[in-house]
């Protein structure tokens, strides 16, 4: 694992999107990010996980990377055919989750990777604490 | 205030405190319960009974009997009154989350809704998590803990207008009131978006202020006139109604 990512594997259930929503306030304090890119983070994530028929399987990843001046989330593996439907959809459709994820974060992409489908997004941070704290 | 007898809660206050005379004290709670009935009935009608709320406030009446300082030349009216008042507030707060969240993780959360409010102002900036702990006295940790235990705080008692409490906590009930009269029409678009029908006016207007106007959480929650952590709790709480909707749809069809 690079320095600069985080993977976390977890059970695809309510109780454990907790668990993610956690690990992404852990970041987000380690980069000093705002309270309010914080909760932009985690509603994107959210708009995800807890969107009954997006996880493909019985788990899900997600995969944080810190970028010079964003942050990017990886979710999958994930089913792609409604996922993709709802990315296409125009935002002038109601509250659809391309909508949301235009809102919320600034690059949004399906990629497929190892024969699995994984939303990737990057949402650009101001990044104001750069070295690491306490012993490597 | 005098009872019927002619003796003064002073003295009652006094044989109970002095000589333990638990019918003194039987005598002070019959003689306030009109008291605790009439702050009862100032949160009445919001999903709980009248009655119940009596009880609840009767609580926060025996404690302030039993904590009153006789040597201090304070009424009980003056001493119990925020007592009862703090005791319904604290039951409509508990029966709000809907799991079992720590009372010290509630109260640092409704600390931490204050600390957001006052920072964003002094910083003209959203703050960041460090600077929130900093405030508050606590770890980045723990303040994310605070955070993360928010959602178990359902909005269901949220639409209670409750408001500001009376001793300037930023109460979790607080109203969004005054925020149906602001309403406009012209919103009609995000009205009617698919999926939006299940949530009513308010979430609307503030999905719409969110989604649709692209205004962050601080610039809603000033135009709308409620605390940022609220905004944040209703949006979550808008989307998931949505996601439940669409869930159900599906199951449906």
């Amino acid at each position: 694992m690079s320095a600069d990512s985080i993977t976390l594997s977890i059970p695809n259930a309510k109780p454990f999107h907790g668990v993610a929503r956690l690990v992404v306030g852990g970041l987000a304090a380690r980069l000093d990010l705002s309270y309010e890119h914080l909760e932009d983070l985690q509603l994107a994530l959210a708009s995800v996980l807890e969107r009954d028929g997006y996880v493909a399987g019985q788990e899900v990843t997600v995969r944080l990377v810190v970028g010079s001046d964003s942050v990017g989330m990886a979710i999958g593996p994930l089913d792609p055919a409604e996922l993709r439907a709802d990315l296409e959809r125009e935002p002038a459709d109601g509250i659809s989750l391309s909508r949301l994820l235009s809102t919320l974060v600034d690059e949004i992409s399906l990629e497929d990777i190892d024969g699995g489908h994984w939303l990737h997004f990057e949402k650009r941070v101001p990044m104001t604490r750069p070295e690491p704290r306490g012993p490597p | 205030m005098t009872t019927a007898g002619g003796k003064t809660d002073r003295e009652l206050l006094r044989r109970y405190h002095e000589n333990g005379d638990l019918e003194a004290r039987e005598r002070l709670i019959e003689q306030y319960l009109p008291l605790v009935r009439s702050l009862a009935r100032r949160y009445a009608n919001r999903g709980e009974q009248l009655e119940d709320l009596v009880q609840v406030g009767s609580i926060g009446l025996i404690k302030a009997i039993d904590r009153f300082d006789v040597g201090r030349g304070v009424e009980l009216t003056t001493y119990a009154t925020p007592n009862i008042i703090g005791e319904i507030k604290r039951h409509f707060r508990d029966k709000g989350w809907s799991i079992r969240v720590p009372r010290g993780l509630q109260e640092l959360n409704v600390r931490l809704s204050q600390l957001l409010e006052q920072l964003t102002i002094e910083l003209e900036r959203s703050p960041t998590i460090a600077e929130l702990a900093k405030a508050a006295g606590v770890s980045e940790e723990e303040v994310l803990e605070a955070l993360e235990s928010g959602q178990a705080y359902t909005t269901v008692s949220l639409s209670a207008p409750a408001g500001q409490g009376e001793d300037g906590e930023l109460d979790p009930l607080e109203s969004l009131g005054e925020l149906e009269h602001e309403y406009e029409v012209s919103e009609d678009r995000a009205v009617l978006a698919p999926g939006l029908e299940v949530l009513d006016e308010r979430e609307r207007r503030i999905i719409y202020l969110r989604f649709w106007e692209g205004l962050t959480q601080s610039q809603i929650a000033e135009q709308v006139g409620i605390s940022q952590m609220h905004v944040s709790r209703l949006i979550r709480r808008s989307l998931e109604k949505v996601r439940e909707e669409i869930a159900s749809g599906q199951k449906a069809s």
